[in-house]
C-alpha cells in the first residue's frame, strides 16, 4: 500500500546527546556505536540508496531486463527518449490526475467525520472499525469485492445508480467510468488512514479549550471553526502532503482493476515503467523514466519541507 | 560472492527462522528460504488456458500423469501480457516452470532474450523432430536457426459459414456441405453479394470490429500478406511496408463494410455472435477457437473453412499457434529436463483431444491419423495451417501485444470509414515508427 | 507505513481518558447539531460496512440465485461450499503461509535493526554519527516503491529473485522506524543508562535490558505497522515471487481478479480469505493498531 516516508520538520528529532561531550569518542564506544548501527547502515546502503545508484547507472546503458549484464553505453538518449515519449507524459498526467481527484475528498472528508466523531460520546470504537477496518485489507481482495460491485447489469454499485434514477457509468469500458471506479474504490480503502491520524491529533487538543468557548457562548459548529480546525491545521498539512506522495505513487489499484485500461487511459506512472520495463524488457529506457519520476518525487517532498519550515520559523 | 556461500548464507538465515521446522526439500517454503530450485512436483506447467480449452488442457495432463506415474503441477495464469511478463521474470529469477506454454508469435523476442531452452536435441531423441509437424508452425519456432519451441497446434482466422442460409443462396457444390471455390476477390465479393441478395437480410457477413482491434488486425493481416511481406524486418526495427499494397487492401475491405454494404460497420463481438447465431448473417469472420462456441448454439448449422485467395494468388491464413516451451534455468536437473520432455510428448500425443477446441494440431501423426479426419468442421481447413502467415517477428509483436492493438485501431477507423485507404496507410505506418524507432531491448 | 517522526515516549494508551469533545453542558442547539452528526456519521459507517458484508454475503450463496437475484442477499440456501472450492482450486493456504513468514521475518528484522541503529544514535558518541544521522534522515524523502526497477536488477544480480529474502530484506532499513525508536529511547533518563554503565553493563546489555524493554509501545507501533505493511505489499512480490506456490495473499489473489466472470461466490469467498487473518489481527488489536498509526504519523 502507500507507504510515505517524509521527514516532519519541527520534531524533536535532532541527534540526541547523551554523551555529547566534545573531542573524540572513546575507541570502545566508538566500536561499539558503529557495530550497532552497522546491520541498518548496510541494508540501507544496499537497498534503500543502492537501488538510486543503479537506477542511475542503468538509465545511461542499454540494459535488457530480464538478460544477465549491464548492455550498451548509450549515454543520455534513454533521457532524450522519455522525454519525448508522449506514453510517458500521459502516464504521468495520469499519476497527476489521481491525485487531484483523491486528494481533496481524501484530506476533508476523513476530517469533516473525524470532527463530527470526536464529538459523540458513544460508540467511537464502532467507527474506528468501520472507517479503518478498509486499511488492513489487501489491495487484491479490495479490487476483488469491487470488481463484482462494479459488474454491468448485476452489480451492486451498478444497481445502486438505479435505485436513485440514473445511468451507472461503463466502469471499465470508458475512461471516466474507470477513473470514478478506481477514485470511489480508493477513497473507501484509504479514508480511515487520514482518519486515524485526525482523531488523534483531535484527542490532543485540550478539553480546557473547548470549555471556555462554551462559556463564552459558542456554538458546536462555532467551536469547530475557531478552535478544532485552526489546531489541526499542521496536521492537515501533513495528510495533505503524505496523500499527494502516496497518490502519485498509485498502482496497485489500477493495475489490478483495469490493467490501466481502457487504452491505457489510467495507466499510471508506475505502471507504465512496469509495462516498459518489466513486459517490453527495456531495462535502461524504465530505468531513465524511473529517474525522472523519481526527481518530481523527491521535488514534491523537499518543495514541502522548505514550504514548512518557512512557515515554521515565520511562527517561532 | 560464489553461488555455494550465498546457499550457505540463505540457509543458514533461513535455519535461524521458525519456518525451517515446516520445510523440507519438496515445498516451497524451503525452496523460498534457500534458493533452491522449485520441485513441489515432477513437471512445473503453466498455461493460460481458461473455458472449453482449459477443461482439455486438464483432461490431458490428467491422462498424462495416469499414464506415466509423474506429478504434474499446472498453474492457470492471465492471458495476454501479465502472463509473458511472469513467465520472463520467474525465467530471469532463475526459477520458472518446467514447461509453458508460449504463443509462436512470442518466441522470436523471448528466444532473443535468452530465456528460453532450444528444444532441439533432448526432444529429437524422444522422436520430437521436424518431420512431424506442420511446416509453418515449426519454421516459427525457429530463431536463427535453433528451435525454441514445440507448436502443439494452429489456430487460423477462418470463414464460418451457415450451411442452411448458403444452401439457400446456391452457394453450396453439389455434396450439399461445402461452398463453391472461390479463386480471387471478385468471387468473394459475389458470394457475399449472393447471401444478402438470397436472404433479404441487411448484411452478408459480419466481424467484431468494434473494441476489438486484434480481429480487425488479423482480417487486415490477411489481406495484405497475399499481396506483401512482413511490414517490418530485423526484429521489428526496420519498417517494410509496401504502401500500394497496404492501400489496395484497406480499400477492399473499406468496400466490405462500405460501398458495397456486405458487412456492418460497428459491431462488437457480442453483435457478432448474435448476429451469426440468429441467422441474420451468413458469414462470419473469426477465429477457430470461436467453434465450441457456435456448436452450442441450437438450431444453427454452420461450417468453417479456409478464406479462399483474396487480392493475392494465393490463399492465405493468419494464425497463430500454441507451443510448448522450456524456459531456461541454468539449475534444473537432468532428470526434470527429461519429466520435461516426456510430458511434451505426451501433450502432443493427446493433439486429438486438444483439436476438440478447434485448433489444427501441429503434430502431423495426430493430423493425418483417421481419428482427426473424421472430426468436423476442424479436418477442413487443416490447410490453412499450411499458409498460415503469423505477426512479423519483433520484438514487440505477438499475441495479446500493445502493437495488435495499435495496429487493430488504425484497421478499424478504416473499417468503420472514419480514415480513407490512403489517410489509413499513413496512420498505420506513423502508429508504427512509435514501435521501431525505439531501442530494441535484445 | 506511514511517514514521518514519532510520538513521545509518554503518549502511551489514552483510552482512559477518552472523552468526547463536546465541551462543557450542551445547550440545545449543542444537543441537536451531536444527534444530526451522530447520524451522519453513523449512516456513513454502515456504508462503509456494505463492501465487506456484501463479500460476505455473496460468497455464502449458490452461484445461481446470485446470477438470477443479483442485489437481493436473502435467500435460504446459505452454505459454505464456495469456501471448499476456493481453498481447493488455487494454493491459499501456501499463499497464508509465505505471506506469514515474511510478515513476521520482516517484523523481527526491522525492530532488531532499526532499534539497534537508534540506540546507537542516541546514546553513544562515535565517529561519523552526525553523517550517518542525516544521511537517514535524507532516505526519508527516497520513494522506495518508484525504484522496482533498479532494484530489481540489483536483486538478480545478487541472485536473491525468486526468495523470501528478496521481499524481506529490502523494507527492514526503515527510516521511518528508526525515527519511532530514536524518540523513544531518547526520552529514556540519561541518569538510568549512565548507572547502568557505571555498574559495568556492557552496551548490548544497556540496549537489551534496558532500552527496550522501556520501548514497549514503540515496538508494538512498529511491528504492527510493519506487518500490515509486509502483509499487504503488491508490486515488489509481484515481480520477485513469481511461482505459483511461493505468492503471498495479494499477488496470489490479484490473478483471480477478472478471471472466471460466473463464479462469484468462490470469487466472493477467496476474497474473504484473504481479508480474514489480518482482520481478525485488527479485530483483536484494534486500539494498538490505531495508536500505532498516530504514533508514527503524526507531529
Amino acid at each position: 500500500m502507500t507507504a510515505t516516508a517524509l521527514p516532519a520538520p519541527r520534531t524533536g528529532v535532532e541527534v540526541g546527546d547523551r554523551a555529547a561531550t566534545a573531542g573524540r569518542p572513546p575507541r570502545s564506544e566508538n566500536r561499539a556505536g558503529w557495530l550497532f548501527a552497522t546491520p541498518f547502515l548496510a541494508l540501507y546502503l544496499a537497498f534503500l540508496i543502492g537501488p538510486v545508484v543503479i537506477g542511475l547507472l542503468i538509465s545511461l546503458f542499454n540494459t535488457t531486463t530480464v538478460k544477465a549484464g549491464i548492455g550498451s553505453w548509450v549515454g543520455f538518449s534513454n533521457y532524450a527518449d522519455v522525454l519525448t515519449n508522449a506514453d510517458f507524459w500521459a502516464s504521468m498526467w495520469h499519476s497527476a490526475l489521481f491525485t487531484l481527484l483523491t486528494t481533496p475528498i481524501l484530506v476533508l472528508l476523513p476530517l469533516l467525520f473525524a470532527v463530527l466523531v470526536s464529538r459523540l460520546a458513544r460508540g467511537q470504537w464502532f467507527y474506528r472499525l468501520a472507517f479503518f477496518a478498509p486499511y488492513v485489507v489487501p489491495s487484491a481482495a479490495v479490487c476483488l469485492i469491487f470488481a463484482f460491485m462494479y459488474t454491468p447489469e448485476t452489480g451492486l454499485i451498478t444497481n445502486a445508480f438505479g435505485w436513485f434514477g440514473l445511468t451507472a457509468p461503463d466502469f471499465f469500458g470508458s475512461t471516466s467510468g474507470a477513473w470514478f471506479a478506481v477514485v470511489l474504490l480508493t477513497v473507501w480503502w484509504t479514508f480511515g488512514f487520514n482518519f486515524i491520524l485526525y482523531t488523534a491529533a483531535i484527542q490532543e487538543i485540550s478539553e480546557e479549550v473547548y470549555e471556555a468557548a462554551a462559556l463564552d457562548g459558542a456554538g458546536p459548529w462555532q467551536q469547530i471553526r475557531m478552535i478544532t480546525v485552526p489546531i489541526l491545521r499542521p496536521t492537515i498539512g501533513l495528510v495533505l502532503i503524505l496523500q499527494v506522495l502516496s497518490s502519485l505513487k498509485v498502482f496497485d489499484q489500477i493495475y489490478i482493476l483495469l490493467t490501466g485500461g481502457p487504452n491505457y487511459t489510467t495507466r499510471p506512472v508506475i505502471q507504465y515503467i512496469f509495462d516498459t520495463g518489466f513486459s517490453a524488457y527495456r531495462g535502461g529506457y524504465a530505468a531513465a523514466a524511473t529517474m525522472v519520476y523519481f526527481v518530481v518525487l523527491v521535488l514534491v517532498s523537499v518543495g514541502w519541507f522548505l514550504v514548512r519550515r518557512r512557515n515554521n520559523s515565520a511562527n517561532a | 560472492m560464489t553461488q555455494l556461500s550465498r546457499r550457505q548464507f540463505l540457509a543458514a538465515g533461513g535455519s535461524v527462522s521458525l519456518a525451517v521446522a515446516l520445510s523440507g526439500c519438496s515445498t516451497p517454503i524451503g525452496s523460498s528460504l534457500t534458493g533452491a530450485q522449485p520441485s513441489t512436483a515432477d513437471v512445473i506447467f503453466w498455461h493460460l488456458f481458461g473455458g472449453g480449452d482449459g477443461e482439455n488442457m486438464a483432461t490431458m495432463i490428467e491422462a498424462y500423469r495416469e499414464s506415466s506415474g509423474t506429478s504434474v503441477e499446472s498453474s492457470l495464469l492471465s492471458w495476454g501480457n501479465p502472463f509473458y511478463t511472469k513467465l520472463a521474470l520467474s525465467t530471469s529469477s532463475g526459477r520458472p516452470p518446467d514447461v509453458t506454454v508460449a504463443h509462436l508469435s512470442r518466441v522470436p523476442l523471448l528466444a532473443q532474450a535468452e530465456l528460453l531452452e532450444p528444444v532441439a536435441d533432448q526432444f529429437a531423441a524422444a522422436g520430437i523432430t521436424e518431420d512431424k509437424f506442420t511446416p509453418a508452425a515449426w519454421e516459427k519456432a525457429t530463431v536463427d536457426g535453433t528451435t525454441y519451441a514445440v507448436p502443439i497446434d494452429t489456430h487460423p482466422f477462418v470463414l464460418y459459414y451457415n450451411t442452411e442460409l448458403a444452401q439457400q443462396a446456391g452457394l453450396l457444390d453439389e455434396t450439399g456441405e461445402n461452398l463453391k471455390p472461390m479463386r480471387n476477390s471478385d468471387d468473394f465479393v459475389a458470394t457475399l453479394q449472393a447471401m444478402k441478395d438470397s436472404t433479404g437480410n441487411e448484411y452478408a457477413a459480419v466481424a467484431s470490429i468494434t473494441v476489438d482491434p486484434s480481429t480487425c488486425w488479423r482480417l487486415f493481416l490477411m489481406t495484405y500478406s497475399g499481396l506483401a511481406g512482413p511490414i517490418v524486418e530485423d526484429l521489428g526495427t526496420r519498417v517494410t511496408i509496401d504502401p500500394a499494397a497496404m492501400e489496395e487492401s484497406f480499400a477492399f475491405l473499406q468496400g466490405l463494410t462500405g460501398d458495397l454494404g456486405l458487412m456492418p460497420r460497428t459491431a462488437t463481438s457480442t453483435t457478432s455472435s448474435t448476429l451469426f447465431s440468429n441467422g441474420e448473417v451468413g458469414f462470419l469472420f473469426d477465429g477457430v477457437w470461436q467453434i465450441p462456441t457456435y456448436r452450442d448454439v441450437e438450431g444453427l448449422d454452420f461450417n468453417v473453412v479456409p478464406f479462399p485467395a483474396l487480392l493475392g494468388p494465393e490463399p492465405v491464413a493468419y494464425a497463430d499457434s500454441h507451443a510448448l516451451v522450456v524456459p531456461a534455468s541454468p539449475g534444473r536437473s537432468a532428470a526434470r529436463t527429461e519429466d520435461a520432455v516426456r510430458f511434451v510428448k505426451g501433450l502432443l500425443d493427446q493433439s486429438s483431444t486438444w483439436a476438440d477446441g478447434g485448433h489444427v494440431p501441429a503434430w502431423l501423426p495426430v493430423q493425418e491419423s483417421e481419428e482427426f479426419l473424421e472430426l468436423q468442421p476442424q479436418s477442413n481447413y487443416t490447410e490453412a495451417a499450411f499458409n498460415a502467415v503469423y505477426d512479423p517477428p519483433g520484438w514487440y509483436t505477438g499475441a495479446g501485444s500493445d502493437f495488435q492493438t495499435a495496429m487493430g485501431s488504425v484497421v478499424a477507423s478504416v473499417l468503420t470509414g472514419a480514415t480513407d485507404p490512403a489517410g489509413g496507410v499513413d496512420a498505420l505506418t506513423s502508429s508504427l515508427q512509435t514501435f521501431s524507432t525505439a531501442r530494441p531491448p535484445v | 507505513m506511514a511517514t514521518a517522526v514519532a510520538a513521545p515516549a509518554a503518549d502511551t494508551d489514552r483510552s482512559g481518558t477518552r472523552r468526547s469533545r463536546r465541551g462543557g453542558e450542551p445547550d440545545q442547539s449543542g444537543k441537536l447539531f451531536n444527534r444530526l452528526a451522530a447520524t451522519c456519521v453513523t449512516l456513513f459507517a454502515l456504508i462503509w460496512l456494505v463492501p465487506f458484508l456484501w463479500a460476505l454475503i455473496t460468497s455464502l450463496r449458490p452461484n445461481e440465485e446470485i446470477a438470477a437475484n443479483p442485489t437481493n442477499p436473502w435467500g435460504s440456501n446459505w452454505n459454505l461450499d464456495a469456501y471448499s472450492y476456493a481453498w481447493n482450486s488455487s494454493p491459499l493456504g501456501w499463499w497464508y503461509v509465505n505471506s506469514f513468514i515474511i510478515s513476521s521475518l520482516t517484523v523481527v528484522f526491522t525492530v532488531v535493526v532499526c532499534s539497534m541503529a537508534a540506540f546507537a544514535l542516541v546514546n553513544l558518541n562515535f565517529r561519523g554519527k552526525y553523517v550517518l544521522f542525516g544521511l537517514i534522515l535524507a532516505g526519508l524523502m527516497v520513494p522506495v516503491e518508484a525504484l522496482v526497477l533498479p532494484q530489481f536488477l540489483e536483486f538478480r544480480a545478487i541472485g536473491l529473485l525468486g526468495t523470501y529474502w528478496a521481499v524481506i530484506l529490502p523494507s527492514v532499513a526503515l527510516p521511518v522506524a528508526l525515527f519511532v525508536f530514536h524518540s523513544f529511547i531518547k526520552a529514556i533518563p540519561v541518569a538510568l543508562i549512565e548507572a547502568a554503565r557505571l555498574d559495568g553493563a556492557s552496551w548490548w546489555r544497556i540496549y537489551s535490558q534496558i532500552a527496550m524493554p522501556l520501548s514497549r509501545p514503540a515496538i508494538s507501533a512498529v511491528a504492527i505497522l510493519t506487518f500490515i505493511t509486509s502483509w499487504n505489499a503488491f508490486l515488489w512480490p509481484l515481480l520477485v515471487l513469481t511461482q505459483t506456490k511461493s505468492q503471498t495473499i495479494p499477488v496470489g489473489l490479484s490473478s483471480l481478479v477478472g478471471g472466471s466472470a460466473i463464479q462469484y461466490a468462490e470469487t466472493m469467498a477467496s476474497a474473504v480469505l484473504g481479508i480474514l487473518p489480518l482482520l481478525a489481527v485488527f479485530l483483536v488489536l484494534q486500539r494498538q493498531i490505531a495508536q500505532g498509526v498516530a504514533n508514527t504519523g503524526i507531529k
